[in-house]
């Protein structure tokens, strides 16, 4: 072998210097085999250490670089940049860490100091293994499929679409607008549901970069970020589709809602004038509240969080417009009765509890009562029992109206399935990380943004709607390259035996199983280098380019040494 | 696209995630913040609901990237003091405020505080911990290099001129004693807000009975109490070193006197109750709330997970903590008004959020409205969420109201999203 390893320990000022004998570790290390150098630097981070650094890899004619100093997270990338600005590949790079793993965590410099060795020995052995690993770049189509033309997907699109770049709108139904646009006067400053999709929709159909398809269903979906291939098929004419090509796809297939039946306890479907939320809308949308025999109704009853134990969460908008709909009664009709039924009050916006305390001025009655509410057909009226701290009662009226949880819309399942996403417990579509990337998806440039998300309300759909086009505009420039991750997994053919396994813990979706070969085939441009499929393949076919287990086995054997 | 500079103000999450997603583009951005450090209230939390995620390990490779993008520039201790121009043109003064320590030079190796004679409350940990003149806020703090605080700074302030202890202790040349402040002058064609929240005074609210009895606590002492780089490294140890068998955790503090529900003091209280369970598993605790607010689809699974593990929640009306015989007890009349006593060793209020103190003086500076709140005001509060009268400005996370972390994070996206449409 002809391998040059340079060495260079870093004193860290004091930090290194004053807890570990450098003058040892550099005279037990240059003894070592394929060692060209090994030298000591007072601060190899600094402007001096830098140039330092990059003259010794081309006077040492160095194959590889080993760094002896603080933690990766540091100053890898510093010194990778070193290597590259000095025409050393920056993968044939080790940082050892000795001044968090060695000198800050052990007192016995004797016993730190032969730490270090075995750790700049173990890393040695490493480096030596290591493999040139070149970056590579992809063209990527700026345009996007939005899936879904409802608040959401009209935000998105809206948001997106410009001379730049097109935006593809699939909408499933005959007409663009999903569920706002069945809603009446929405808060305050909204106007209404209806009025608000008008608007929008007008909007989108003006813009000459807005493709809009109705009717229409995604079929299949194939490729990556910057790259994918999308099949669309129309519904009215049968088995036309049509292909398209966008760099990103945005989900905003809303939400279904609970159906109230399967809950015997309230009478829905039984008992006259026992309505949804949703059926509530429709009469406030044709401005006449009404019961079955045309009268107007002298005693409502609001009952908020029906199937909320069933499905386990709370959808945090029914609070609010069952108190939209006791405003809107109270104010339509004069002598009416309003009693609203909550388990606890989720009002979680700053301008909420105004709202809620207006109702309570206005004279609708609200009683905190429990999961237990039942409804009772009782004479030409309705006899509603319920529980308040602890005591039952009961009170009679004229209507029920019932505010179901909101559940995912029935496709879902569906489309996870074609675009390869997870959902979570809940049956919504899983965010990658629910904290920190609240509407990305595992899959590279597949975002997912309002209802289908989970609960929403409308500002919070806008506002993911106009975060997924931020991350769209942010990662997928028009004419700009996108460069996928280095470090991946790599499959051998001749050892996969077509188990695939790899492809149920690929949290990525990057493997795919190619059914001529009978093998499993990882996507480079889509693997993020985890590593998952390496530890789970039974036949050791798969490896990760920069862990390899030969990479692996020496380090460990020489730190153990 | 136009090459248009962007001015944001704040490095907390909502901050931090705008700046790294305008950066990617290409575009140049001034991340303005007030402390010596990024990262805002979150990195102050031990670990998140619901997954329980460590927020520090959570952040900071976000906070790495924000320090390490070339095109993000970090102005720490500065303050916007001017704003001038319009949407596209907008010349911003800022005033930086010396740090007398090289953020070049520092290596962070902590060396200076040892021998700085001085002494103070450490704020970041709500004062549970003591500080030296120089200093970072905690453990782990990033960019990891202390600031010199010059009002008690005995060289600074002029007390005794010839101590130098910290610049004599380092050992890389990083302490500048001459270091002025600066103004600066830029020029960006849009500003994001993101400001954050403070926390209400709950001294204002005697019937809580913080800062007269010892063991009452505000829900920021109880998470940095809680947490490993805090100032008992994670033990929960009370001021007065009593044993710790009772909790009362309080919500809503301060909901009536502010008008809203901050929509979040539910489930970290759950939270609270997670962390006590897994320190001291045989405590007891009790959970006093007036509506549990707990929305969206997976808050609801971690209140039961909680509650199955021995948390009890009792829904209060009226509510007062008294001492007797230096014992707390929480003074409760229940849903149907009947009265109570709860026995207590410990008790954590959670506070209302409210708008930062500085919401003024900055609307002002920026021309700006704040609503009847005191929160910046947006356009439209329904429609059209991240974006102000004012075009060119945008509001995000807490400075535009009470939220979560994914909200806040969700708002950052969404301004960019505005932003970069608004620069094509």
């Amino acid at each position: 072998m002809n391998d040059n390893i340079g060495v260079y320990v870093c004193e860290c000022g004091p930090n290194i210097k004053d807890r570990i004998e450098i003058d040892k570790v550099i005279e037990e290390i240059s003894s070592l085999e394929n060692v060209k150098t090994a030298k000591k630097f007072s601060l190899l981070c600094s402007n001096d250490g830098k140039k330092f650094l990059a003259e010794e890899i081309k006077k040492e004619e160095l194959t590889h670089l080993v760094v002896a100093a603080c933690s990766p997270r540091e100053h890898e990338q510093t010194f990778m940049n070193v290597c590259e600005e000095a025409g050393l590949n920056p993968y044939l790079f080790q940082l050892i860490n000795i001044r968090e793993q060695c000198a800050w965590m052990i007192s016995d410099k004797e016993e730190a100091t032969s730490r270090a060795i075995k750790y700049i020995r173990a890393g040695i052995s490493r480096v030596a293994l290591h493999k040139t690993l070149q970056k590579k770049e992809i063209e990527i189509n700026p345009d996007v499929l939005v899936i879904g033309g409802g608040i959401s997907g009209l935000e998105t699109c809206l948001s997106l679409a410009g001379a730049d770049r097109k935006v593809y709108l699939v909408e499933k139904t005959e007409s663009l607008g999903g569920m706002a646009s069945k809603l009446s006067q929405l808060l305050p400053q909204q106007g209404s549901g209806l009025s608000l999709i008008k608007e929008k929709t007008k909007l989108a159909e003006n813009n000459k970069n807005i493709k809009i398809f109705t009717s229409s269903e995604v079929n299949d979906v194939r490729g990556f970020l910057g790259n994918f291939e999308v099949t669309v098929k129309f519904n009215e004419k049968d088995s036309e589709e049509k292909e398209i090509r966008v760099g990103a796809i945005a989900v905003a297939t809303g939400f279904g809602l609970f159906d109230p039946k399967e809950s015997t306890q309230y009478g829905y479907g039984e008992i006259d004038n026992v309505l949804t939320a949703m059926e509530f809308e429709e009469m406030m949308n044709s401005g006449k509240v009404s019961l079955k025999n045309g009268k107007p109704p002298k005693s409502v009853a609001l009952i908020h969080c029906v199937g909320r134990k069933e499905r386990g969460y709370c959808s945090k908008v029914c609070c609010l417009y069952s108190i939209r709909f006791a405003r809107y009664l109270k104010d339509k009709l004069s002598d009416v009765s309003v009693t609203d039924f909550y388990i606890d009050l989720c009002l979680p916006h700053k301008a909420d509890q105004e709202y809620f305390e207006e109702a309570k001025n206005k004279g609708i009655r609200f009683i905190r009562s429990d999961e237990e509410t039942k409804v009772k057909k009782s004479g030409d009226k309705i006899a509603v029992e319920y529980k308040t701290e602890g005591k039952t009662d009961n009170i009679t009226v004229d209507m029920v109206v019932l505010a179901p949880a909101m559940i995912p819309a029935e496709d879902t399942s569906k489309l996870a399935e074609m675009l390869n996403i997870p959902l979570d417990v809940t049956g919504f579509f899983k965010e990658v990380h629910a904290i920190l990337d609240p509407v990305s998806t595992p899959i590279e440039g597949v975002y997912v943004v309002g209802c289908a998300l989970g609960p929403n309300n409308i500002p919070e759909s806008i506002i993911q709607s106009q975060a997924a086009a931020g991350k769209i505009f942010s990662s997928l420039i028009p004419g700009r390259k996108i460069e996928p991750e280095v470090k991946v997994s790599e499959i051998r053919e001749d050892f996969c035996t077509g188990c695939q396994t790899c492809l149920s813990v690929c949290f990525y979706g990057a493997i795919s199983f190619d059914p001529f070969k009978g093998i499993s085939v990882v996507n480079e441009a889509i693997c993020r280098g985890c590593g998952s499929c390496v530890g789970i393949c039974p036949s050791g076919a798969i490896r990760s380019k920069h862990f390899t287990y030969p990479q692996l086995y020496q380090e460990v054997l020489e730190a153990l040494r | 696209m136009k090459k248009q500079n962007v001015l944001v103000i704040g490095a907390g999450v909502a901050g931090m995630e705008a700046s790294l997603l305008l950066a990617n583009t290409g575009l140049k951005v001034y991340l303005v913040e007030k402390e010596a450090l990024i990262g805002g209230q979150t990195i102050k939390f031990e670990e998140v609901y619901p997954n329980m995620e460590c927020a520090t390990c959570m952040l900071a490779p976000k906070q790495q990237e924000v320090l390490q993008k070339e095109n993000i520039e970090l102005f720490l201790l500065s303050e916007v003091e001017k704003i001038e121009g319009s949407a596209g043109g907008f010349k911003v003064k800022i005033k930086k405020k010396a740090r007398y320590v090289s953020l070049v030079n520092c290596i962070g190796c902590a060396a200076c505080y040892e021998p700085c004679p001085v002494s103070l409350d450490n704020e970041f940990e709500e004062g549970l911990s003591k500080k030296k003149a120089i200093a970072v806020a905690c453990a782990g703090a990033l960019p990891n290099v202390p600031a010199i605080d010059p009002e008690n700074c005995l060289h600074l302030n002029g007390k005794k001129k010839e101590c130098k202890a910290c610049q004599e202790a380092c050992m890389f040349d990083a302490i500048d004693f001459t270091e002025k402040d600066e103004k600066l002058d830029l020029e960006v064609g849009a500003i994001l807000v993101a400001t954050g929240f403070d926390l209400l005074e709950v001294k204002t609210l005697t019937q809580f009975g913080y800062g007269k009895y010892s063991n009452v606590y505000t829900a920021m002492e109880f998470e940095r109490l809680y947490s490993q780089n805090g100032p008992t490294e994670g033990k929960l140890i009370l001021r007065d070193n009593r044993a710790l068998k009772s909790i009362g955790i309080i919500h809503c503090v301060g909901r009536e006197e502010q008008g809203y529900c901050s929509g979040v003091c539910c489930m970290y209280s759950v939270k609270f109750a997670h962390f006590i369970k897994h320190k001291v598993p045989d405590a007891k605790i009790c959970q006093f709330y007036k509506d549990l607010c707990i929305p969206g689809k997976s808050h609801q699974k971690f209140y039961e997970d909680v509650l199955h593990k021995g948390g009890n929640f009792i829904h209060y009306q009226d509510i007062k903590v008294e001492s007797q015989n230096s014992n707390l007890q929480i003074n409760y009349g229940d849903g149907n008004g009947k009265k109570n006593i709860f026995k207590a060793d410990m008790i954590i209020l959670s506070p209302a959020m409210i708008p930062r103190k500085e919401t003024k003086s900055l609307a002002q500076t920026l021309g700006i409205s704040q609503e009847k709140r005191g929160f910046f005001s947006t356009q439209n509060e329904e429609l059209s969420p991240v974006t102000t009268e004012k075009k060119g400005i945008f509001i995000i996370g807490c400075a535009e109201g009470p939220k979560d972390i994914p909200d806040s994070i969700a708002q950052a996206g969404a301004a960019v999203g505005k932003v970069l449409s608004y620069f094509r």
